[in-house]
C-alpha cells in the first residue's frame, strides 16, 4: 500500500483497494466535468449556489457508492447457498434495528411529534430509510455472491 | 496470467478462506487470482509461494 492521506478509507485487502482507488477517481473525473460544464454555463444560465454544489456532492456520493454496490466486492467470504441465506438474514436483522433506531432517535434530534400525522410521518420515513439500506445491502450481496460463486 | 496457485493449494489441502487469512487477502481475491482474473501484487505472489511453500518460478512462471 502507499503512504497516502486517503489511505484510512481503504481496505487491507489489495484487489478490493485498487478496486475502490479506480472509483474514487472515476467519481472524480465526473465531478470535475460535471463542475466544468456548471461552470460554462453558469455564464449563460443563473443558478442556485447551494443547489448546484449539493447536486454535484450527491453525483460525487451515488456514483462511488453505486460502483461499489453492483460490483460485489462488499462480502467478499459469501459464496455458498448456506452463506448467503445467513447473510442475508443479518442484512434484514440490521436494516429492523437501523428502522427502530430511526424511529427512537428521530425525537431526540427533531423533537417530539406534535400530532398524530407527524408521527405517522417519522414511522414512515424511517420506514423508508431502512427500506433503502436493506435494499442496497441486499443488491451488493447478491452480486458478491453471484460473483463469488464463480470463484471456488 | 497462468498459475498453478490453485493447483498447488488443493495439494496441501487448504481451503481459500485458509489461504486468504495466511496471506492478509480475501477469499475473492484468491479466487479471482486462481482463475487468472487478478495480478497479484509481487507481495501478494511472495506470501502465497510461502504459504504453499513453493518458489515463485513454481507458482506463477509459464514453463513449456
Amino acid at each position: 500500500m502507499m503512504k497516502s492521506w486517503i489511505s484510512f478509507l481503504l481496505p487491507d485487502d489489495e484487489y478490493k483497494e485498487s478496486k475502490i482507488l479506480y472509483f474514487f477517481s472515476e467519481g472524480a473525473i465526473l465531478l470535475f466535468l460535471s463542475l466544468l460544464v456548471t461552470f460554462i454555463c453558469s455564464r449563460f444560465i443563473s443558478f442556485d449556489t447551494e443547489t448546484v454544489l449539493f447536486l454535484h456532492v450527491v453525483l460525487f456520493v451515488v456514483y462511488v457508492l453505486g460502483r461499489y454496490i453492483v460490483s460485489g466486492i462488499e462480502f467478499t467470504s459469501i459464496a455458498t447457498e448456506q452463506e448467503y441465506q445467513k447473510e442475508l438474514k443479518v442484512i434484514l436483522v440490521k436494516s429492523a434495528g437501523f428502522t427502530a433506531m430511526f424511529i427512537l432517535v428521530y425525537p431526540f434530534i427533531s423533537g417530539l411529534p406534535v400530532s398524530i400525522s407527524e408521527g405517522l410521518g417519522i414511522i414512515g420515513f424511517s420506514t423508508w430509510a431502512g427500506l433503502m439500506m436493506f435494499f442496497i445491502n441486499f443488491i451488493s450481496l447478491k452480486r458478491s455472491y453471484n460473483r463469488n460463486k464463480e470463484l471456488i | 496470467m497462468e498459475n498453478k496457485v490453485k493447483i498447488n493449494r488443493l495439494e496441501l489441502p487448504i481451503t481459500q478462506e485458509q489461504l486468504a487469512k495466511k496471506v492478509g487477502a480475501t477469499r475473492q481475491t484468491i479466487g479471482l487470482i486462481e482463475k487468472g482474473e487478478y495480478n497479484p501484487s509481487l507481495q501478494l505472489c511472495v506470501a502465497i509461494a510461502k504459504e504453499l511453500g513453493k518458489t515463485l518460478d513454481e507458482l506463477f512462471w509459464e514453463v513449456d
